[in-house]
């Protein structure tokens, strides 16, 4: 079945079978707003690699993934796609296969490209929401000023360690530079001492899918001017106000 | 007068008898973040986000006393 017509279906109120168990949550309506809509995921590893595979799985209708990144063997431990037998492979062009193979109806670009400063604003025009899967916080700042200009929503995630933030920036809201204001020019955080083990990346990439889905149907909360802050290590949850 | 620190992720080293994190420390009156951070014996430069009383503030913020102050390192990865 092809995107339009599930489209048409969930229009006369028939939900096909393989979205049955969103629609409790999100409702026909909300389902159909994601099949419509067009999401970017910029970078396609530990976290980006969960992002991608629960929106096709959620059924967000156009996903353009970018990354240039390509996958190493230090990969293993987190990224959901890499595997022993696609080291070497571009994320971007996995995370593409991967789309596919879980949902057809998700029509998905792969960016082979790093994104920079020249190229942000043209491969971001036209996407509803962008989802910061980045692991460095100079690119993210890029990034932010983006998605700020051209008035795209953005859900922000990084981890470190047992560590993770996530925080959804609609327009308006204070960007990237209230989190990451000080030490200006830094380019990584304490994930360099710390590392990423294997369940940071899929918890905080989880919150951030359930931002996009609230962001695109509008159930929901956004953690708008807000900062979710988890450190698993002492089981801490907290919430707090960016302004 | 009283303030409550809390430190997050890395920074708990600058406070090894205190696994939690959580501080507490008597500070003088009309003291400031990045006088704290003196007190506390963490570089500034270590710190990335500030949060006092849960809110976003910056390192020349004055503290009042029963503040909670959060420091956070730089997370960067993903």
């Amino acid at each position: 079945m092809g995107r339009a017509e599930t489209l048409a279906l969930l229009a006369a109120g028939h939900v096909p079978e393989r979205y049955r168990r969103n629609i409790g949550t999100i409702g026909a309506a909300g389902q159909a707003r994601l099949l419509e809509a067009k999401v970017a995921v910029i970078g396609a590893g530990g976290l980006g690699g969960t992002i991608v595979e629960l929106l096709a799985r959620q059924g967000i209708g156009y996903l353009k993934v970018i990354d240039g990144d390509t996958f190493a063997a230090h990969n293993l431990n987190r990224q959901i796609l890499a595997t022993e037998h696609n080291l070497g492979m571009n994320k971007a062009a996995a995370a593409a296969a991967r789309v596919t193979a879980i949902n057809a109806e998700v029509t998905v670009d792969a960016v082979p490209a790093m994104l920079c400063a020249d190229n942000a604003a043209g491969l971001l025009a036209g996407i509803d929401v962008v989802v910061d899967a980045l692991d460095n916080i100079e690119t993210r700042l890029i990034l932010g000023r983006t998605a700020s200009n051209l008035g795209i929503p953005l859900v922000h995630g990084a981890i470190a360690g047992f560590t993770g933030q996530i925080a959804t920036i609609l327009p308006g809201d204070p960007g990237l530079d209230r989190i990451y204001k000080l030490c200006a020019g830094q380019a990584k955080g304490i994930e360099t001492a710390l590392g990423n083990p294997a369940a940071t990346p899929a918890l905080a990439a989880s919150l951030q899918v359930q931002e996009v889905v609230k962001i695109l149907t509008g159930v929901g909360r956004p953690l708008s001017r807000q900062l979710l802050y988890f450190d698993t290590e002492l089981n801490l949850f907290e919430i707090f106000t960016l302004g | 007068m009283r303030l409550e620190v809390r430190l997050y992720a890395t920074l708990r080293q600058a406070a090894p008898a205190s696994p939690d994190g959580v501080v507490p420390l008597d500070i003088p009156d009309g003291a400031t973040v990045a006088e704290v951070l003196g007190l506390v014996k963490i570089d500034p430069a270590d710190v990335r986000m500030i949060m006092v009383n849960g809110v976003a503030a910056e390192l020349g913020r004055t503290l009042m006393d029963g503040d909670r102050l959060g420091l956070f390192p730089p997370l960067g990865g993903g």
